[in-house]
């Protein structure tokens, strides 16, 4: 447990995908570890957004919260599984090397980032649940909590994506022998953020085009997803259940909400 | 004592004056929430002084410092994960450094303000006055205290641009939770001839929700 805590810091740092370590196609992450570590980010940040359901001005049942904590880590595993056959194929159409491991673990790490910055906003967002009356301006703050959270882990994403590029591209003069990771010891300031260009090298086309690929796939599969599986947040109008029937999308609801937050005043 | 005095001294100055220096953690955080306990203790009075309770200065000079510290609590870890995954890892402890003496310095600017603001209540006997003057007091604090933040961040900005950029991120989350704070913990200054609170008793809402409300109505009209 405290490994997996200090590789997902690690990770946030950018040691676990700096260029040496990417070689050969290896990506260094404990995968079971890590999933645990992400479950508990994931259930930090629901717990923060079922809080707006105990209030006067929530739905006042308390089993929401209990259910927003197991739903949004089942949320993001979800939408892993159910992208991922999908994504591994186009993958491979757009001629990326990527096998099948170092793809899951892209992923979980893509996961680890966002879910890492999600349940750092979680504390504000629990602050505004318990503080506030209006559920519209609850939905919204979500969403945008949400989409900060997602453009980091995508940026994670693609710099991974192009790093793996970079890093199996046959180059001379490349060190092929990996560095062993160290814990403590590679404090060093070179060591670049996960988010920054290394050497400032542009992004191969190819990982542009896998990368839009990706964002259409998550974006439209999460959104829809955390569709499926709502409330999260709990409508002070409706009785507790675990899932609403279907029917319904996310961007007809999200302009709905906006139109209330006005409706409103 | 002397010592303690002197070392408070040139801690406060240094605050002011941006400088960096190794003070403890603990110690800057306690020289805050003082300062700041202080100044809500003056803007707690107008109600006393005007036939009020005198509880009311007690209850601002608690809350005053929740206000300042519950809000720089909540928006820290955003703000140490957003510096991990930019790789500023090694900054951070300046960072969280050149933070809190921000907040020393908006305390210790607000604490040497409170004269002015008990001499604002005797002149001008006006609840709405009163709120008004502190906002304006808060405003400066927040203004004046940008000067040594920015000396503070100086070194830090050279060695990476980045730290500009996230200092206004950061500036800008902090003000969006302090409003909403600041909203929740009302009443600081009480009205007179109003029994003493600790909260107000009515549902808690949003202030964002109510003065988009108010801004709507003004200029539309009522209704959407």
């Amino acid at each position: 447990m405290i490994y997996a805590l200090r590789r997902l810091e690690q990770l946030l740092r950018g040691e676990a995908t700096a260029l040496p370590n990417l070689t050969n196609d290896r990506f260094d992450l404990p995968v079971g570890g890590l999933s645990i570590v992400l479950i508990g980010l994931g259930m930090i940040y629901g717990a923060c957004m079922g809080l707006f359901s105990l209030t006067g001005s929530g739905s006042g049942q308390g089993m929401q919260i209990v259910a927003s904590t197991v739903k949004t880590p089942v949320l993001f595993l979800a939408t892993i599984a159910v992208t991922f056959p999908s994504l591994y194929v186009f993958n491979a159409m757009f001629g990326s090397h990527l096998k099948l491991m170092p793809m899951l673990k892209l992923m979980i790490g893509a996961l680890a980032v966002t879910l890492a910055v999600l349940s750092s906003i979680g504390p504000i967002v629990g602050f505004f649940g318990v503080s506030s009356t209006s559920y519209p301006f609850m939905v919204l703050l979500n969403v945008v909590v949400f989409a900060i959270a997602g453009v980091l882990g995508l940026g994670f994403l693609l710099q991974t994506l192009h790093r793996m590029d970079l890093a199996n591209r046959p180059e001379p003069g490349r060190p092929t022998e990996p560095p062993p990771l160290q814990g403590e010891a590679q404090d060093s300031p070179t060591v670049g953020s996960p988010l920054s260009f290394p050497d400032g090298r542009a992004t191969n086309g190819s990982v542009w085009g896998v990368f839009k690929v990706w964002i259409i796939v998550f974006g439209l599969v999460g959104a829809q997803m955390a569709w499926v599986l709502r409330p999260f947040i709990g409508s002070p109008h409706k009785p507790f259940t675990w899932f609403r029937p279907a029917g319904g999308n996310f961007y007809e609801s999200v302009t709905a909400q906006i139109g209330k937050l006005l409706g409103t005043w | 004592m002397r010592q303690a005095a002197f070392t408070l001294h040139a801690n406060v100055l240094a605050a002011l004056r941006g400088e960096a220096n190794d003070r403890s953690v603990g110690g800057l955080v306690l020289l805050a929430t003082l300062a700041i306990a202080g100044y809500g203790a003056a803007m707690g009075s107008f109600g006393a002084l005007y036939g009020g309770s005198m509880w009311q200065i007690a209850f601002a000079a608690i809350k005053s410092p929740l206000l300042i510290g519950v809000t720089f609590g909540l928006t820290l870890p955003s703000f140490v994960v957003l510096h991990l995954l930019l790789g500023l890892r090694q900054d951070l402890r300046d960072v969280i450094h050149s933070l809190l003496s921000a907040q020393v310095a908006v305390a210790v600017t607000l604490l040497s303000v409170s004269p002015l603001t008990l001499l604002w209540y005797l002149s001008v006997p006006r609840y709405e006055s009163a709120i008004l003057f502190n906002a304006a007091m808060f405003a400066l604090a927040s203004v004046a205290a940008q000067r040594p933040l920015r000396a503070r961040y100086r070194p830090l900005i050279r060695r990476n641009p980045l730290h500009g950029r996230l200092l206004r991120v950061w500036l800008g989350v902090y003000a969006f939770v302090g409003i909403q704070m600041g909203w929740v913990l009302r009443p600081f200054i009480g009205k007179p001839f109003a029994p003493a609170e600790f909260l107000r008793p009515e549902k808690w809402d949003n202030a964002y929700v109510i003065v988009a409300g108010l801004v709507w109505r003004t200029l539309f009209g009522s209704g959407f």
